[in-house]
């Protein structure tokens, strides 16, 4: 079951329609000044000393903020300087309309993706997503590795680097060509490892909108069982070919999910402002793309991470702000500082899938690295966030038990943020022929989860 | 407190009116307009330094930089009569976010930090054409390109501008920058720019350095 489009055509109108206004003033006279004003009207407050947000009205006063900053500030379209604005009727119906659940993927391999509640005894939908690009000649075996893992319920692929040699070039023929090739390699090594069927998100390779389109197939591309994101430009704001996007996926027929990252230290300012901002991504995403699912990532401006106690705790008040008051499937996408084969990358992902986990979302892990060096991403870290995930249902942690794990392993790390280890790449982790990790590489696995245990981080076995 | 002092503070505040209201008032007693110059750039440093810690975040630093530049509408003609200038005065730097990148918030927090820094700038936005910013460097008579890229798929849009400098016959009249998430001093290097900032405030400082040696 899909989400309705929501009165796709009349949105599309508002946004040729719409107010005229310069991008500047956009930011300074709306954007800026009205987040500063709800998270005043609302008092909304970070605390330190919860980084897992324990208390449901601070969560449902982020909701409410976001629903008046989003109605009051709209949607920016760049490539006519018009402003989109949405009413409060807007809001009720198409969150109303919202089925609450999916299925993903396609026969033996589908699995249901939800939207989960708060302390959810459902298990999240376990994306893997290593977020960055790699070298033309391991793409291939990349995604294998990806897929072998027995937790994987979707993938998000790895991204190329390269096409025939060449680096490929945004709106290029380089990006065409790559962005299908992209496709190839994931559906080959999904029927290679028995799961024909997994749920894909792709392609990451394809910036420009006819680079999506290009791919769009059910015999040899992404297919209608399969989703793609369509994102939206700091802050609130789109273009012709962003809203093309999200288009041509509705009357292509497949799942899409909006991509948004609210930036903590930029035009939101701080924790409160990127909480509420990064809650408005999901009605912005309902309403103007009819996303059926928001895929989350805020960030921190300077490092490029959420793994940190400020952003930690902005991503337990905006997935708990969105599962308490709606029934929009969210997914969480951890950004680490550190890099594969480092302990701290596996605390990161371990205090993030607990934050994510029983605030109500779904998991999307894990971005080494800052999401910043090629072939720094392997499935071993995606591995350790589905089973923290598994093991926090399992468990039945509540926030408050969260709270203090997450805080125990915060204070494993927080101090080394700024200086964060880029560790190892890909094919220093892993067996590339054989797409299976090295041994030094699984025996510090082990030992990482008994260090984990020990703090009390949930295992589901 | 000294209207100095009131003068830092009304900056860092973002204050606009009390800002332009205690220049006039500064200059009015006699102090000259290169020592009201020490004060708002100390002012501005200030407020660099606290959104490099991350104390204040980019609102704060930007309503700082607007009353930074309407201040120097006032302070300007007094620093002309003095026969003063600075150096950052004299330079434009044009920046732009590459062909196919439609990101932009890192190149405004360099272009803000520019700015605040006394440094006449030329944005022409986000996803602009390769030629299209070399004609206008020319047209702007630019001393710096400062060119942005969030996505790998991008970063050849920060080497096809060098190539067309190059091409043209034009590669000395300008010092290239280039900046942005997956960018590095080795791509800096690999592209032949002159310059790699990994963040705003490293940006100015390369910036500076640039100008001097040109």
């Amino acid at each position: 079951m899909g989400t309705p489009p929501y009165r796709i055509w009349e949105i599309l109108n508002r946004s040729e329609a719409g107010k005229f206004m310069e991008e500047k003033e956009f930011v300074r006279k709306r954007l800026i000044p009205e987040l500063r004003r709800v998270v005043k009207k609302y008092n909304i407050k970070y605390d330190p000393a919860y980084p897992v947000n324990v208390d449901d009205s601070v969560a449902d006063s982020v909701w409410n903020a976001a629903v008046e900053a989003f109605l009051s500030i709209g949607v920016y379209n760049k490539s006519n300087h018009r402003v989109i604005e949405f009413t409060e009727e807007d809001i009720k119906e198409a969150f109303l309309s919202l089925p609450g659940e999916y299925m993903f993927g396609a026969g033996k391999d589908a699995r249901p993706f939800i939207a989960r509640k708060v302390e959810d005894p459902r298990p999240p939908f376990m994306l893997f997503s290593p977020d960055i690009t790699y070298d033309e000649r391991d793409h291939f075996m990349v995604c294998v590795a990806f897929l072998k893992e027995p937790l994987l319920d979707g993938l998000c692929a790895p991204i190329l680097e390269h096409f025939f040699g060449t680096k490929i070039n945004s709106h290029s023929p380089s990006e065409l060509g790559g962005s299908l090739m992209h496709a190839m390699n994931l559906l080959e090594a999904a029927r290679l490892v028995g799961r024909p069927g997994i749920h894909l998100v792709a392609v990451g390779t394809a910036e420009a909108d006819s680079s999506q389109i290009h791919v769009s197939s059910n015999e040899y591309g992404i297919r209608t069982t399969d989703s793609r994101l369509v994102a939206s430009t700091t802050e609130l704001e789109t273009n012709n070919e962003l809203l093309n996007k999200g288009l041509h996926y509705h009357q292509f027929g497949c799942y899409s999910g909006n991509l948004a990252g609210a930036i903590y230290g930029g035009y939101a300012g701080g924790a409160e402002g990127t909480a509420v901002l990064q809650t408005a991504y999901h009605i912005m995403g309902n309403l103007l793309y009819s996303s059926h699912y928001e895929q989350n990532f805020p960030f921190h401006l300077k490092y490029g991470s959420n793994t940190g106690r400020e952003l930690l705790w902005v991503v337990s008040v905006y997935c708990q702000a969105i599962a308490r008051n709606t029934k929009m499937p969210q997914t969480s996408n951890g950004f680490a500082n550190a890099g594969p084969g480092t302990e701290m990358l596996y605390y990161e992902t371990a205090a993030h899938s607990i934050a994510s986990t029983v605030s109500g979302a779904n998991l999307w892990e894990m971005a080494p690295a800052r999401n910043k060096y090629p072939n720094r991403g392997t499935p071993l870290e995606c591995k350790l966030a589905a089973e923290v995930g598994y093991g926090t249902v399992l468990s039945s942690l509540t926030r408050r038990d969260a709270n203090s794990i997450v805080d125990k392993l915060l204070k494993q790390y927080e101090k080394d943020i700024p200086e964060a280890p880029i560790g190892k790449t890909f094919r220093e982790m892993y067996e590339v022929e054989k797409a299976v990790p090295k041994k030094e590489a699984l025996e510090q696995y082990k030992d990482v989860v008994k260090e984990l245990k020990d703090l009390g981080v949930p295992f589901p076995y | 407190m000294s209207l100095t002092n009131d003068l830092n503070s009304a900056v860092k505040e973002g204050n606009i009116d009390e800002s332009a209201n205690l220049v006039e008032k500064i200059l009015a007693q006699g102090t000259s307009a290169s020592e009201v110059l020490d004060v708002l750039t100390g002012a501005i440093r200030e407020v660099g330094d606290a959104f490099e810690r991350f104390d204040i975040f980019l609102p704060e630093m930007m309503m700082a930089a607007d009353a930074m530049i309407e201040v120097m509408k006032v302070l300007d003609p007094a620093l002309k009569e003095e026969g003063k200038g600075t150096i950052e005065s004299s330079a434009k730097i044009l920046m732009a976010s590459v062909k196919g990148d439609i990101h932009e918030i890192g190149k405004n927090i360099v272009i803000t930090m520019l700015t605040a820094n006394g440094y006449a700038i030329f944005d022409m936005g986000a996803d602009v054409d390769s030629l299209e910013i070399v004609k206008i460097a020319e047209r702007e008579k630019a001393n710096v390109i400062g060119l942005s890229a969030l996505m790998t798929t991008t970063m050849p849009g920060q080497k096809e501008v060098i190539d067309i400098l190059n091409d043209m016959g034009l590669r000395d009249r300008f010092k290239v920058i280039i900046g942005g998430s997956p960018t590095s001093q080795e791509w800096a290097r690999e592209i032949g720019a002159d310059g790699w900032a990994k963040d705003a405030s490293e940006a100015v400082k390369v910036v500076e350095k640039l100008i001097r040696e040109s």
